[in-house]
């Protein structure tokens, strides 16, 4: 493949995916600027590993492997003085939509707000979860073991319905 | 709520960023023309020029010794006493750089993180035990005399001085952990930069690694 051809895939790949990177962004980065520079280093470090990509592999794998890696390393939160986390209908701004009052859309807040409070490894296992990636692809990507995924989702989703009713009730 | 639900929520939420998200490649178009670098590269610049400097430095000790005052023992012995801590920290500096030539983001998460945080944790050993040469810039200038001949102002001045430093030095060496980072003068003590921000929280993340895995069976 031609460079020009090569830079056209990838960024096509990357359109077709960018809900992944943003995902990810949004799960890892403390605020906007933040998010902005991890979002970008994920496309710096999926260009630079973009010829080594095999098509046998699924590109989501490869794609949650590389951005996960990237925010877990230079993104992650410093437990002892956890920064307070800036209101999340505050920063969910940047996304226009119509529906911003609907119960949809607190619902997806309340869940993000979820995911935020977690450790990172958590963080990482409980996005891929909820991507529908299988047990299989999971253990893959996190390197552990499929019973562990499930019994750390099983785990994780009880906290989740748990904070979800609390708030409900 | 079910897992159902959790899902078609976040299946929603997938839904309106494709509405919604509009992929800024400006930093492809940097990517282009090598103005955007990567953290992992700047981190590996910061290592290279560590060693740069070590190198320049113990060039530099090493004319000193050999040009400016061979014979006087305390003044060789001191620089070579630095020469050779300067060595170890170039030496853990170097084995930093072949890590983060391995450290590929393809790989699994667990593993990749651990390599990761592991160097960052290396890098504040390496930070706590270059402190350990200061007690040599306070020998450089001994000299035999001074001690046959009782002088005092060498006892009373230049020894309790030095004293005074190795008992900061080993004080030094034992707080600057990756468990005391967050303190505020830990972190100016480490003249904290690019590499110590990203090692604040790699010893909590081994353990949370640790933790992770435990529970497998």
């Amino acid at each position: 493949m031609s460079p020009i051809n090569t830079k056209a895939h990838f960024l096509q790949l990357i359109e077709q995916n960018k809900g992944i990177i943003y995902k990810v962004a949004r799960s890892y980065g403390k605020n906007d600027e933040d998010r902005e520079d991890l979002f970008q280093e994920i496309i710096i470090q999926l260009w630079g590993a973009f010829d080594r990509y095999n098509e046998q592999y699924k590109l989501s794998t490869w794609m949650y492997r590389i951005a996960l890696n990237v925010a877990i390393s230079f993104y992650r939160k410093e437990r002892r003085r956890i920064e307070s986390e800036s209101p999340l209908t505050e920063s969910m701004a940047e996304i226009a939509d119509e529906s911003r009052d609907s119960e949809l859309e607190s619902n997806i807040n309340l869940l993000q707000q979820f995911i935020n409070e977690l450790k990172e490894l958590d963080k990482a296992l409980m996005i891929l979860y909820l991507e529908s990636q299988s047990y299989k692809e999971i253990a893959e990507i996190l390197g552990i073991t499929e019973t562990n995924v499930a019994t750390k989702i099983s785990r994780i989703k009880d906290r989740l319905k748990q904070k979800f009713s609390n708030i409900k009730a | 709520m079910n897992e159902l639900e959790l899902k078609s929520i976040w299946s929603a939420y997938d839904k309106k960023l494709e509405r919604s998200l509009k992929l800024n490649l400006k930093i492809f178009e940097d990517m282009q023309t090598g103005k955007a670098k990567s953290k992992l590269d700047a981190l590996l610049s910061i290592k290279v020029g560590g060693v740069a400097i070590g190198v320049l430095w113990m060039a530099f000790l090493g004319f000193l010794v050999y040009v400016v005052n061979f014979k006087n023992l305390w003044f060789s012995g001191s620089v070579v006493m630095i020469m050779i801590f300067t060595l170890v920290a170039m030496i853990n500096y170097i084995q930093h750089i072949i890590l983060i030539n391995k450290i590929d983001y393809t790989k699994n998460i667990t593993g990749t993180q651990t390599k990761l945080a592991e160097l960052q944790v290396s890098t504040i050993h390496t930070t706590a035990f270059a402190w350990l040469q200061l007690p040599f810039y306070t020998t450089f200038f001994w000299n035999n005399n001074w001690i046959m001949e009782g002088d005092k102002g060498f006892w009373f001045i230049a020894v309790p001085i030095t004293v005074i430093f190795i008992i900061i030095t080993i004080w030094l060496y034992k707080s600057i952990t990756p468990e005391n980072l967050h303190k505020t003068w830990v972190r100016k003590l480490m003249m904290v930069g690019m590499e110590y921000k990203y090692a604040l929280s790699a010893s909590e993340l081994l353990q949370e690694i640790t933790e992770f895995k435990k529970d497998e069976v």
